[in-house]
């Protein structure tokens, strides 16, 4: 009588055999195989007691919670790669603004939005409407700093954290842009934030992928020791508040 | 009428990210218990789950729609199972290599507590060290098999695909994953026969 081999033995455990029934037959009536069939039965057995965590019905919502920001900056890159070259072309727009303004103006004095004659005073319509445009933008930037750094400021201290660096590296980009801006309009308030943000952003846009506990630990003390959430929040709140009801132009905000 | 795995992936591929969540709430237990198994530690699954989910998200471009979602998330799923033991294998030989420099005090313990000795063997989490040591020795191609196999159950044609090789190689790699196991713990279950 030719006994089944190991592999048989085993594929026959599996249920992948190519004959079940003829082996299962030469089982019936051979004591060395089925001592050898039980014997593989009895440790695969011994495997499968390994017991499993349990990951109740909420895990897929953590998993999401955790997923979901990351999927935005792949989804996202073309509206942020866009955001930045719009931030430039305004800053550019901006600034050239400005220069013809002091290049043709200044010669004519102009009449000033009350229109009473003899008044002479800077163009305020222009300017207000070019820093309600400012406004906006800086806003949508704060919004999104805000939410990078509160997804640091909440994740575990205890584990290694997954950075999005693609989404950090396009905002230190646009960070750049609106803090030159600021400066150079004299708005130390927004000049100052934006300055306070930045190495945090270039930091995370360098960290690699995953960020190790010590790492996430030191940039969590960051942020919490300059009060940096709190900042962008209320100056994310102001600024939008801006956008919808345009402060006059000498105000000190963007 | 349910959406189908395929018809969320063409959803989600469009940039619908109410699909792709659809996906993650339908598979993320499963790629759990697999990431588990692999990994043998509940954070590095947890971490495996999401890195999975990640990579397919990049990648659903790649993925064909006449292929199964399932046996596509699971490759992506025991790759990053892989590039984690990989990573942790570099880690301990580097603790490996300092600890041998402590002394031969703490290199023979070390290689007692791994020698499987029946009077140490009535605690059931000492069972599951002696499993988790066993399993630690397969490769990765034979640890893959066998848990699709044994634990989920995949059938053999589709555990081919998930490792790239053939139905005969894959049956094959689950044969030698399940004798190397025999041979590190019959000596448990002909000592325990209880235990089982």
């Amino acid at each position: 009588m030719q006994h089944l081999s190991e592999e048989q033995l085993v594929a026959h455990y599996y249920h992948d055999d190519d004959a079940p029934a003829a082996a299962e037959s030469h089982l019936a009536g051979c004591t060395e195989c089925r001592l050898q069939f039980d014997t593989i039965s009895r440790v695969l057995t011994l495997v499968g007691e390994t017991p499993l965590p349990e990951r109740g019905d909420g895990y897929a919502d953590q998993v999401w919670t955790r997923l979901r920001w990351k999927l935005g900056a792949r989804r996202r890159r073309a509206r942020w790669t866009s955001l930045v070259a719009a931030a430039a072309v305004l800053a550019v727009a901006f600034f050239a603004g400005q220069w013809w303004h002091a290049r043709n103006l200044a010669p004519s004095p102009v009449v000033t939005a009350s229109n009473k004659p003899g008044q002479v005073t800077t163009p305020v319509v222009q300017a207000g409407a070019q820093e309600r445009v400012l406004l906006v933008v800086v806003s949508d930037h704060l919004e999104s700093s805000e939410r990078m750094l509160t997804e640091v400021a909440n994740a575990d201290p205890r584990r290694n954290f997954d950075v999005a660096g693609d989404r950090a590296a396009e905002l230190v980009a646009s960070n750049r842009i609106y803090r030159q801006s600021a400066t150079n309009r004299g708005d130390q308030r927004i000049a100052s934030l934006l300055s306070d943000i930045e190495p945090i952003l270039v930091e995370l846009s360098h960290a690699g992928k995953t960020m190790s506990p010590d790492d996430l630990a030191a940039i969590q003390k960051r942020i919490e020791s300059k009060g940096l959430l709190f900042k962008v929040r209320v100056m994310s709140t102001q600024t939008g508040s801006g956008g919808d009801n345009p402060a006059p132009a000498k105000s000190n905000s963007l | 009428m349910e959406v189908t795995d395929v018809a969320a992936v063409s959803r989600a591929r469009e940039g619908d990210s109410d699909a792709f969540r659809l996906l993650v709430e339908r598979h993320s237990r499963v790629i759990f218990r697999v990431a588990y198994r692999m990994t043998g530690n509940e954070h590095d699954a947890d971490d495996v789950v999401q890195e999975a989910f990640l990579r397919a998200y990049k990648q659903l471009d790649n993925f064909e729609e006449r292929a199964n979602f399932s046996t596509w998330l699971h490759r992506i799923a025991v790759n990053c199972s892989l590039d984690l033991l990989r990573a942790r294998a570099r880690h301990d030989k580097h603790r490996a290599d300092i600890t041998v420099y402590d002394g031969d005090e703490e290199r023979e313990r070390e290689i007692a507590s791994s020698d499987p000795q029946p009077d140490r063997l009535l605690l059931s989490s000492e069972l599951q060290q002696h499993v988790a040591a066993a399993m630690d020795k397969l490769s990765g191609n034979e640890r893959t098999a066998f848990i699709l196999r044994h634990f989920e159950g995949m059938p053999v044609e589709d555990i081919g695909k998930t490792l790239g090789i053939q139905v005969n190689a894959a049956k094959h790699t689950i044969f030698r994953a399940v004798r190397k196991l025999r041979e590190a713990l019959e000596p448990l279950v002909r000592s325990n026969p209880c235990s089982t």
